[in-house]
């Protein structure tokens, strides 16, 4: 009984009980550099007395008389057993334990364990592997760095939106972004848009994921539970995985306070650009047009003609020649400039912690920005000997400033500019805009680019509280109760404007936007220990709880439209307030009781049984309780076989099996009516019509009966470590299938509606993944550490609902390239038209046109789904120097471009000027009708027809691309000062560092950078929908610890 | 006492959930809604529908305009494909049918005044649909689960029923529609929530007789004998709509969201994408109609400046562009949509009178269709005379029997400028006015001008009854010539 508790009190360090006092020792711990190791845990055998370092590593610590050994132990480091002896003073050298042999992790709702216990597979990242890299969006931060992760970010735009998905996607219509928790505290990871109306659902760049609110300067470690066995406890909302975030403590010097102060300073570019021809100019069919944004005018320096368009009334068209950097010179370079301090103090039990950081970034596109200001306070305290309390809250003030991309943007019209258009020097002038104020842009109907980014921002100012309260209670030695309230709340206030004469709303407009979310969890967990249950060696920790959820969230909007002062941005300044105006409210509440029971048979045989029900109010209220159980099992075979061998250090084997359910949205039980509006971005009709009132059915159909979904789960894995740990291999399996899913699935539009609710249709996840990692070169000087991880993940839509083959993915789509999930394939396809295809698979000609044969509709336009991706990082230690970079790879997976589509369609790509002014022939087949045979198509058409009909087209499939591509992500070299230096500036530790983010990519078979989601954190992948291009960061930073 | 605190926060955690659970109705929409706040959707939906894209598709395809830009250049050389979702999904099926259904359903017992004002609402939607794409879905349409996937049927049993597979005509539709509106006993009659003639059910009766008028002359090349006894029966109840006062248009206004779309197409959104025909143009000054003209289109600077119908060159620019006028969008977006019009009923009148030889002098009847036409776009009563005066070879009827119709649609083309779904159903009808190939003509055979708007890539990629691959756009539908 006392081991197991003394272990558990050894794994968390947070107890410290005193022992009868016979006598004090002290002494110091050092690694094997002689480097002092703080927070190094010491104890005495036998006993659950102990203590722990200070910051320079020195401990002292009261021995009962009886007393023979101390064991000395540190997070990564083997443990050493002491035999005191008659000695007072003890100084320890403890070796490092290459790889993870006493990792701890941090597991579902907040609870240490020791890695090897686990029958799950999680990826531990620690905070400093993150920080300091030019990156303010944590989730990007991850990006290569963990096995079964998939992450893409929506741009290179100041705080914009990413997409992360754990072991692919499980649930056809619901969020498959994993539950963050920090502390023990779900938070939001939502996406709030604004402007989901005509003027932003095409193309538009959706706002940051609210993990953005994070700073990363704060995680002291991240673990990622990638299954649901690991996730079981949390319930529903983390069957998507949980990414646990663990902020930093105070305490990690006995007494004494530490300072820390941390600066970086980045650049960013644009990066990516599709290549541009400059021989040809604005016009079709080789004659000028000053209207179009097409080049396909006449050539430079072609002699003006009133054939060619170049003389105009008689006189030549002005400087018609080439300016090949107006795309590149849109951007600039923008920076990111972030500072943090903290300042920690106490120690393992009784500690504080403060810090107050703050990011501004100026975004590669002129008058956007993003500035984060985080404020945070935590401390821990016992309460006489059998309490704890501890809490922490943070503030985030975070703002943002953008534009809209889409449809009749500048930043749509921007993609393959017409050749010969000055563009810069509207910005220069200051002539985006006319003396009054309109826009001024030779393209009719069109923002001049630097008009939609000046004059027609959204801003978005958020600020939000996060924070949780806990009290733990040892009733028993045996039993602890606790009861942890957390809170995260925050209210986004946007502002949007379309000034007068924009080309999307030419009579300008205000919106006022409030997006609110709450969500309150409280969580009562009971623990309870026994040791030498039955037998020797087998220890039990049994936990019982209840976890109490509510989420809220209301938007709320006033718009105001047909401004009536130019420049004048208050509501009040519309003359019409109905459209867009409105308000949202959704509540959900969920209360769910759960237990887990852990074996543990002398270290080395580990099973786990959990269980959890849940009750929802999304549900039906007489079938609104569902339960769901999970399995793990974990076997350390070097450690019961005792094969423990300098070749082979440590093998474990592990499995697993897992149940998930989870609730439905709000309110989807009943049919609703809605307030009728008609149309899209270039004419619409809102209601009220006047004094009337407009409403309808809902596209929606409610469902006839509604349960929970489930999905189920196995996994398998095994961990390797050889050479004295020195390399390490960590393999998991795995397989799930999600059944009876909540979906609104489509049905045909002239059946009156667009989707029914429904319980139906199978999903499957199948997959493998590797991570390894070895000490290369571990030398007195140098040391080469190298962390890879492979994953292969295959899914596949098993079954719909009968008579549904397919159905769209919620969210805005383009019709025509719509993302979709379709029987048969894996999730996510781009369903659009496809050119029908010979027998033999060649694409047939219209013998009337020379063009492709009208397309069919339905077929599969692309397949987002990579084959495999890897990543791989690696760290050079040399002296006080250190060296890191990543490159992650993904193979396969496709993406539809339409940024890409639009440089060919205008002309504007590099291709397109090659052979222009030759006759093209499509490649494909003619059918003979007489023969029923095909001969190959040698019908002449024009290099435009061939470029902007023939293979144009924004959804046609000759604007699918590969996305396989190799980024070198990140690139750091760090240098720490001498403690001989540092100790004359009386500091205790000195950093410097330069690093680089998206150094370069090869993307062989892609003009763009593939890895582009536009939609952002969502279950739509693979479109490019002439987005803001990927950023470059180069910058450096300081680390001063005081 | 520690321990007891921590039994209270237990107790607290484990007391009864039901009522904290029950928080699934939703504060955002209502459940249930009165049938006054439907009918102004379904209405404004009708004229929204015939004034959207199909109006911009077939007005170009009609050569009413010419597109020069994006989608409406696309529709002029004739690439339709992958266009008409928006308008099928959410401005026939979803929407207007499914929620003049749910007056049909809801308020055929006991608000007959609302289910017979949806079925004549519901007769015009189907007639576009069938009209425009042939084969539609129909007597299985816009019913919810009642049938997952909707039949497509045939324009002839559209038209005309099919009792072996269950289809009531669109005749019989707005029978059935006349009929409740002459029933007495409703628990809501319509009063302001009809925008369009606010209440006053005679008016409607008076909509449903043209409506059958409408049909009846569409079907007449291949049923003549339904065409002949539904107008002759039309004729002599004498009560369709017989002035321009009484026209079938729906109302819109010029606040933002409340314009119509011509205007926020034309004069908003897409300022630079359509204009005057060339050809168009062309067949006014041969007809020395330009004064009419002028009150479709603007003559910027005193000038008529038109653009050809798929024509590479430069388009002028902007600000010389003759585009829509007010009479079509008004100053503000305010100008109504019209559907069914006078002028368009002595039009029909003067055709079967010369075709069908129903009761009236076709000759009179289409002069009366010119002069309600001239009136109706604001030319004055001189302007009116002058033109009769001057142009007599014009307004008077001369030749055979097909020169003669030629006459009669050509100018029933001419006042259906800014309604082009009916001057495209005329010409495929009748193949009047004749209308050349556009320049550098594309889609799906570029030799013929597409006689049907390809299928909707959603129908067809989620119905397994929509005929897929679909029909190219150059097989004839069942009523055209």
């Amino acid at each position: 009984m006392r081991k197991l508790v003394m272990l558990i009190m050894a794994i968390t360090l947070s107890v410290s009980h005193l022992w009868a006092q016979e006598r004090t020792m002290t002494g110091k711990v050092t690694d094997d550099k002689g480097a002092p190791i703080p927070g190094a845990s010491v104890i005495v055998k036998g006993t659950n007395s102990g203590t722990t370092t200070n910051a320079d590593g020195v401990f002292s610590i009261s021995v009962p008389a009886k007393a023979t050994t101390l064991v000395v132990s540190s997070i990564n480091m083997q443990d050493v057993e002491i035999v005191i002896g008659n000695q007072s003073v003890l100084n320890v050298t403890l070796q490092t334990s290459a790889k993870n042999l006493q990792e701890v992790v941090i597991t579902a709702l907040g609870i240490s364990r020791d890695k090897r216990s686990l029958g799950y597979a999680s990826q531990n990242i620690k905070g400093e592997e993150l920080a300091n890299k030019g990156e303010v969006n944590i989730v990007n931060a991850l990006q290569g760095k963990v096995a079964g992760v998939n992450i893409t970010n929506a741009s290179g735009g100041a705080g914009s939106s990413t997409n992360i998905n754990i072991r692919g996607i499980s649930s056809f219509t619901g969020s498959n972004q994993p539950l963050f928790v920090i502390d023990g505290i779900p938070i939001s990871n939502d996406v709030d848009r604004t402007n989901s109306g005509p003027n932003g659902t095409l193309g538009d760049n959706q706002p940051a994921n609210r993990a953005i609110d994070l700073d990363i300067n704060n995680v002291e470690s991240i673990n990622i539970l990638k299954g649901p066995a690991a996730a079981a406890l949390y319930g529903s909302r983390a069957s998507a995985g949980a990414i646990i975030v663990t902020t930093k403590k105070g305490g990690s010097g006995k007494g004494k306070a530490e300072i820390i102060v941390n600066s970086n300073y980045s650049i960013q570019s644009a990066f990516g650009l599709p290549k541009v021809q400059n021989i040809y100019g604005q016009g079709a069919g080789g004659v000028f047009n000053s209207t179009t944004n097409n080049s396909f005018g006449p050539k430079f320096g072609s002699t003006p003609s009133i054939a060619n368009g170049l003389i105009v009334s008689g006189t030549p068209v002005a400087n018609y020649n080439a300016f090949p950097d107006n795309i590149n010179d849109f951007f600039r370079d923008g920076n990111t400039f972030e500072n943090n301090v903290t300042i920690n103090t106490g120690d393992a039990v009784r500690n504080q912690t403060f810090s107050l950081g703050n990011v501004t970034q100026n975004g590669i596109l002129y008058n956007t920005n993003f500035k984060r200001t985080d404020l945070r306070f935590g401390a821990n305290a016992p309460v006489g000997e059998k309490m704890k309390v501890g809490g922490s809250i943070t503030y985030t003030n975070t703002s943002q400033k953008g534009t809209i991309g889409g449809n009749n943007s500048g930043l749509a019209s921007l993609l393959g500019l017409a050749r010969n258009i000055d563009l810069t020097s509207y910005r220069v002038n200051g002539t985006y805009k006319n003396p009054n104020g309109t826009n001024n842009y030779l393209l009719p109907g069109v923002d001049n680019p630097y008009f939609d980014q000046y004059e027609n921002p959204l801003t978005s100012n958020l600020n939000r509280f996060t924070g949780y309260a806990n009290v733990g209670y040892d009733m028993f030695k045996w039993l602890n109760i606790s009861y942890r309230l957390g809170g995260d709340i925050y209210t986004d206030r946007r502002k949007q404007i379309f000034a007068i004469s924009s080309g999307r709303v030419p009579t300008g407009n205000v919106r006022e936007e409030m997006f609110f979310r709450s969500e309150i969890n409280g969580d009562l967990i009971i623990r309870a220990t026994k040791n030498h249950l039955f037998l020797d060696g087998l220890s039990l920790t049994g936990l019982v709880g209840q976890n109490i959820n509510q989420r809220k969230f209301q938007d709320l909007a006033v718009q105001g439209d047909a401004l009536a002062i130019p420049g004048f941005y208050n509501a009040s300044n519309g003359s019409v307030f109905t459209v867009g105006s409105g308000e949202s409210t959704t509540l959900r509440r969920l209360v769910g009781y759960y237990g887990q029971a852990s074996f543990n048979y002398n270290n080395y045989l580990f099973l786990e049984l959990t269980g959890r029900s849940d009750q929802s109010s999304t549900l039906p209220k007489d079938k609104n309780t569902y339960f769901y159980p999970s399995a793990n099992i974990s076997f350390v075979f070097t450690d019961a076989l005792k094969i423990k061998s300098d070749i082979f250090s440590y093998g474990k084997v592990r499995a697993n099996y897992a149940k998930v359910g989870r609730d439905a949205d709000p309110y989807l039980l009943n049919n609703l009516y809605v307030s009728e509006a008609f149309g899209n971005n270039v004419a619409s009709f809102t209601f009220p019509f006047g004094t009337s009132a407009g409403f309808g059915a809902s596209s929606r159909i409610a469902p006839i009966v509604l349960s929970p979904e489930f999905k189920t789960s196995y996994e398998a894995g095994v961990n390797l470590q050889f050479f004295k740990n020195r390399v390490a291999l960590d393999v998991t399996y795995y397989s799930e299938d999600s059944k009876s899913q909540i979906i609104n699935v489509a049905v045909p539009p002239s059946t009156g509606f667009s989707t029914f609710t429904t319980n139906i249709g199978e999903l499957t996840n199948k997959g493998l993944e590797i991570t390894a990692s070895a000490t290369v070169i571990r030398g007195k000087n140098f040391t080469w550490d190298l962390n890879a991880n492979f994953t292969r993940q295959r899914n596949l839509v098993v079954s719909i609902a009968p008579g549904v083959d397919n159905t769209f993915i919620p969210g805005s789509r383009f019709t025509g390239s719509v993302a979709s999930f379709k029987t048969g394939y894996p999730y996510g396809v781009i369903i659009g038209n496809v050119i029908p295809r010979s027998p033999d698979g060649q694409r047939i000609i219209n013998p009337a046109s020379g063009l492709y044969q009208p397309t069919v509709a339905g077929g599969i336009l692309a397949d987002p789904n990579p084959d495999y991706q890897f990543g791989v990082t690696n760290i050079i230690n040399y002296k006080a120097f250190n060296l890191g970079f990543t490159f992650d790879f993904t193979k396969g997976g496709q993406v539809l471009s339409f940024t890409a589509a639009t440089y060919k369609a205008r002309g504007a790509l590099d291709i397109t000027a090659v052979d222009r002014e030759q006759p093209h022939i499509l490649p494909g087949v003619i059918l003979d009708a007489a023969s029923g045979k095909y001969y190959p198509n040698n019908i002449q058409i024009s290099g435009q027809t061939n470029w902007s009909n023939g293979m144009g087209g924004l959804q046609s499939e000759f604007n699918v691309f590969d996305a396989t591509v190799l980024h070198l992500r990140e690139l750091t070299l760090g240098y720490n000062a001498p403690a001989s230096f540092t100790k004359d500036l009386k500091l205790a530790g000195l950093h410097f560092g330069i690093f680089a983010r998206n150094v370069f990519y090869v993307a062989p078979n892609s003009p763009i950078d593939p890895q582009l989601n536009t939609q952002g954190a969502g279950n739509i992948r693979g479109l490019d929908l002439q987005g803001v291009p990927n950023a470059r960061s180069i910058g450096f930073n300081i680390k001063i610890t005081i | 006492m520690k321990k007891l605190s921590f039994l209270f926060l237990i107790f607290i955690s484990f007391t009864s959930c039901k009522k904290f659970l029950d928080v699934n109705t939703t504060p955002n929409n209502p459940t249930a809604v009165p049938p006054n706040t439907i009918l102004p959707t379904t209405t404004i939906g009708m004229g929204f529908a015939n004034s959207n894209d199909l109006d911009r598709a077939t007005s170009a395809l009609a050569q009413h305009i010419a597109g020069v830009g994006n989608q409406t250049a696309a529709y002029d050389v004739y690439n339709l494909d992958g266009n008409f979702d928006n308008q099928w999904n959410g401005e026939i099926y979803g929407i207007n049918l499914s929620d003049l259904q749910i007056l049909i359903d809801q308020y055929s017992e006991t608000s007959p005044a609302y289910s017979g004002i949806a079925k004549l609402e519901m007769a015009y939607l189907f007639s576009i649909a069938t009209d425009i794409w042939g084969e539609v879905p129909y007597s299985q349409a816009a019913q919810g689960l009642k049938f997952t996937n909707p039949r497509f049927d045939k324009q002839e049993d559209i038209y005309q029923g099919n009792s072996v597979l269950g289809i009531t005509s669109l005749f019989d539709l707005v029978k059935s529609g006349l009929a409740d509106l002459a029933k007495t006993s409703n628990v809501f009659v319509p009063g302001s929530d009809d925008i369009v003639y606010k209440g006053d059910r005679t008016k409607w009766a008076r909509m449903g007789n043209t409506l059958l008028l409408k049909f009846a002359i569409q079907i007449s090349n291949k049923n003549p004998a339904l065409a002949t006894s539904t107008i002759a029966s039309v004729i002599t109840g004498n009560n369709y709509i017989n002035s321009n006062a009484l026209d079938f248009e729906v109302p819109f206004a010029a606040p933002v969201g409340n314009q119509n779309a011509l205007y926020t197409f034309n004069n908003l959104n897409r300022t630079g994408d359509q204009m005057l025909s060339t050809r168009l143009l062309n067949l006014e000054k041969s007809l020395n109609d330009t004064v009419r003209l002028a009150k479709f289109f603007t003559k910027p600077n005193g000038v008529f400046t038109s653009f050809d119908n798929g024509a590479t060159g430069a388009a002028p620019a902007l600000a010389t562009r003759s585009k829509y006028n007010t009479y079509l969008t008004g100053t503000s977006g305010e100008a109504p949509i019209r559907l069914l019009t006078y002028a368009q009923v002595k039009f029909i009148l003067a055709e079967s009178a010369l075709i069908l030889g129903t009761t009236g002098v076709a000759n009179t009847l289409y002069q009366e269709g010119i002069t309600a036409s001239m009136q109706k776009v604001g030319m004055t009563a001189a302007e009116i005379s002058n033109y009769f005066t001057t142009n007599p070879t014009v307004v008077t009827l001369s030749g055979t029997t097909e020169q003669q119709r030629a006459q009669i649609i050509t100018q029933k083309y001419i006042s259906w400028i800014g309604n082009g779904i009916e001057a495209y159903n005329d010409y495929r009808r009748t193949g009047y006015p004749p209308l050349t190939l556009v320049n550098n003509a594309q889609g799906d055979n570029p030799n013929v001008i597409p006689t049907r708007l390809p299928y909707t890539i959603t129908e067809l990629s989620s119905n397994p009854n929509a005929p897929n691959p679909r029909p190219k756009t150059d097989v004839k539908l069942w009523f055209a010539k």
